[in-house]
């Protein structure tokens, strides 16, 4: 983006303003700083990543107090492994999380972004800000791009902590039958991470484009994860086997191609891809909504 | 008003070159290829003369065989069934390498679990993450030489080579691209109406003569019914600790004693008492009754059988778009590439 562009949109956004008013980088980066010390000050956002850790929390507890060994091939993929080895608490959470409270969560944070801001009326004071609407745009998307490698690091976090808590640990066996090391372990464990962060991005594109539609918060909010939604449903279906590898959720569960041997990049590859598609989509359109929209509160 | 309107030209353009990049990358892939002027018979040789024994290299199947799906749940003997049909149905990734004529490995990757065969001289591992079992056969000593994955391209080419007869044409089709390899098309067309074989197209790469990709059609029949291969490839030898299993703690481990070398449960060698009728493509596969009754018997009682099959003149067959099969009511199994009427017909010729 060229600062003639950040400029020009700056001054649609109050005609009144300099024509030399270009972004300062030192106002631009303050702006990222203040909205993640935002993000991250909210009882919100804390709430969201406290429920998002109970669920391995939750699936730890249950497994070990339960009487009855978990059989393999009943339950969520894993849940029978975790007995042996309290790192697959971290995976069996993820499983759980990522059909439903992974979307809702970053579904609660994009939608939020600008239409939360339009809501409390606050939105005006942030473009008075010489920075502009695109960088304004970008810097919400960063705090939400931030916020689902927050929540994920919540779950594998609590899942690592939980199985040391209550499960043996140790070298960690691998869908090919392979065994690797403890210090692997964790690094696929991270890998792993980074791959539901960037499952997630195109989603939070989505969320913040529908901010950007809206000043009723919850309407974005509601949209985002009833399309995430949308989306694993219309997965399922086969008869729409053409449609799948352009839903942003065709990806969501084939972190499970880091747990082979020798590890297998090829998901990993293609959901970056696709992501990167949703975000430069919604993206364009989130700018064309933004810089062209009347902001009045 | 015209500001506006630039304001939106990215949320336009964008997608279009998305579309554009998206509709461009398989036209390019589809470009013509150029290699030196082969005839038929040149590529034939090539294909057999092919040594290639070091490969490690990602496989994509797939099967349109007109079956139902099959629900994966259900009681032990629906499930051990489902998962024999698993590999006729759907498509699999499936992962291979192999080092030399008795070192390979496979791997069927599914969604969340993986099925590995692990050949390391004469030891012969099968390992499915999905209930963590792994089974361990000792191979005997004269099998050294079989180690060819059972899922490549080579060894269903393989397969068709040998079938061709003077009941073949064989013509060259446009060369092309698999897994960045350009290669000549070899195209069999059975010269007989009798089968349900359209067409095979086998991909002979056209450096070392490796198949790298097996497509067969059905007659009339747009998409192949049965496609493999590969996707990407790589012909230096994959790393030796990769041949070398042990099981995981934990894993219920068995010692099988029979060659169980196929996993989708069919045993090593034909039962007693099997005929041909016919050769080539329309060739008919007769087992008499009383051959395996027990396993009949058991196939017969799954619950997936009669929703399978459809009755017909004088028992029910198994129809699919390249295959039939017809289960007479006194016990005999005909089958074939060919029409169930054909079966029928020599049902009731025997």
């Amino acid at each position: 983006m060229s600062d003639r562009t950040v400029s020009e949109s700056v001054s649609a956004a109050s005609p009144a303003a300099a024509p030399a008013e270009t972004a300062p980088p030192g106002g631009a980066w303050a702006l990222l700083v203040s909205e993640l010390t935002v993000l991250f000050r909210r009882r919100r956002t804390w709430a969201l990543l406290l429920a998002l850790a109970a669920v391995p929390v939750l699936i730890a507890v249950a497994v070990r107090l339960s009487s009855q060994e978990p059989t393999p091939g009943r339950g969520p993929p894993f849940l029978d492994q975790v007995t042996q080895n309290g790192l697959f608490v971290a995976v069996t959470g993820l499983i759980v999380s990522i059909p439903l409270f992974l979307p809702l969560t970053v579904g609660v944070v994009a939608g939020d972004t600008i239409a939360g801001e339009a809501g409390l009326g606050t939105l005006r004071y942030l473009l008075a800000a010489p920075a502009g609407r695109v960088w304004l745009l970008v810097v919400k998307y960063i705090g939400a791009a931030v916020f689902c490698l927050a929540a994920t690091l919540a779950v594998v976090t609590a899942g690592v902590l939980a199985g040391l808590a209550f499960f043996p640990v140790g070298p960690l066996t691998l869908l090919s039958g392979d065994t690797i090391s403890l210090s692997e372990s964790f690094l696929r464990a991270l890998l792993i991470a980074g791959y539901v962060t960037v499952s997630l991005l195109g989603l939070s594109a989505i969320g913040l484009f529908f901010s950007t539609l809206t000043v009723v918060p919850v309407g974005a909010m509601a949209a985002t994860i009833v399309l995430s939604v949308v989306a694993q449903v219309l997965d399922s279906l086969p008869q729409l086997d053409w449609l799948h590898p352009w839903l942003f959720s065709h990806y969501w569960l084939d972190f499970a191609d880091l747990l082979r041997q020798p590890i297998d990049f090829t998901s990993f590859g293609a959901n970056a891809l696709l992501q990167g598609g949703y975000l430069l989509v919604f993206g364009a359109l989130a700018y064309g909504r933004f810089v062209t929209k009347d902001i009045l509160s | 008003m015209s500001r506006t309107w630039l304001k939106w030209m990215p949320a336009v353009a964008v997608p279009a070159v998305i579309v554009a990049g998206v509709l461009a990358v398989p036209l390019q892939a589809g470009a013509a290829v150029d290699l030196p002027d082969k005839t038929p018979q040149e590529v034939l040789e090539l294909a057999a003369g092919s040594t290639v024994d070091t490969l490690s290299g990602t496989l994509e199947q797939t099967s349109e065989l007109g079956l139902p799906e099959i629900p994966s749940t259900g009681d032990a003997a629906t499930a051990e069934f489902a998962d024999a049909l698993d590999l006729l149905t759907g498509s699999h990734t499936v992962r291979v390498y192999q080092n030399g004529p008795d070192q390979s490995r496979v791997q069927v990757q599914d969604t969340m679990s993986e099925r590995n065969l692990i050949r390391n001289g004469s030891d012969l591992w099968l390992y499915d993450s999905a209930d963590n079992t792994a089974a361990h056969t000792t191979l005997p000593a004269d099998t050294a030489d079989q180690a060819a994955p059972g899922y490549t391209p080579s060894e269903l080419a393989e397969t068709f080579l040998a079938e061709v007869t003077p009941s073949t044409d064989v013509t060259l089709g446009e060369n092309t691209q698999v897994a960045g390899r350009a290669a000549y098309e070899l195209v069999l067309t059975p010269n007989t109406d009798d089968t349900l074989v359209g067409s095979v197209s086998i991909a002979v790469d056209s450096e070392t003569g490796l198949p790298l990709r097996v497509q067969v059609e059905a007659r009339d029949a747009a998409e192949p019914a049965v496609s493999v291969a590969f996707t990407s490839l790589s012909l230096d030898a994959p790393p030796a600790d990769l041949f070398a299993f042990t099981p995981p703690a934990g894993a219920t481990v068995t010692e099988e004693t029979l060659p169980t070398k196929d996993h989708a449960g069919h045993p090593e060698g034909e039962p007693s008492g099997v005929t041909v009728l016919g050769t080539g493509w329309d060739a008919v596969v007769v087992m008499p009754a009383g051959a395996d009754a027990a396993a009949l018997a058991e196939l017969t009682a799954s619950p997936l059988y009669s929703q399978l099959t459809d009755a017909v003149d004088g028992g029910r067959a198994l129809s699919t778009t390249l295959m039939s099969v017809l289960i007479t009511d006194d016990g005999r199994i005909f089958a074939g590439s060919v029409p169930v009427e054909r079966l029928q017909d020599a049902a009731a010729q025997e």
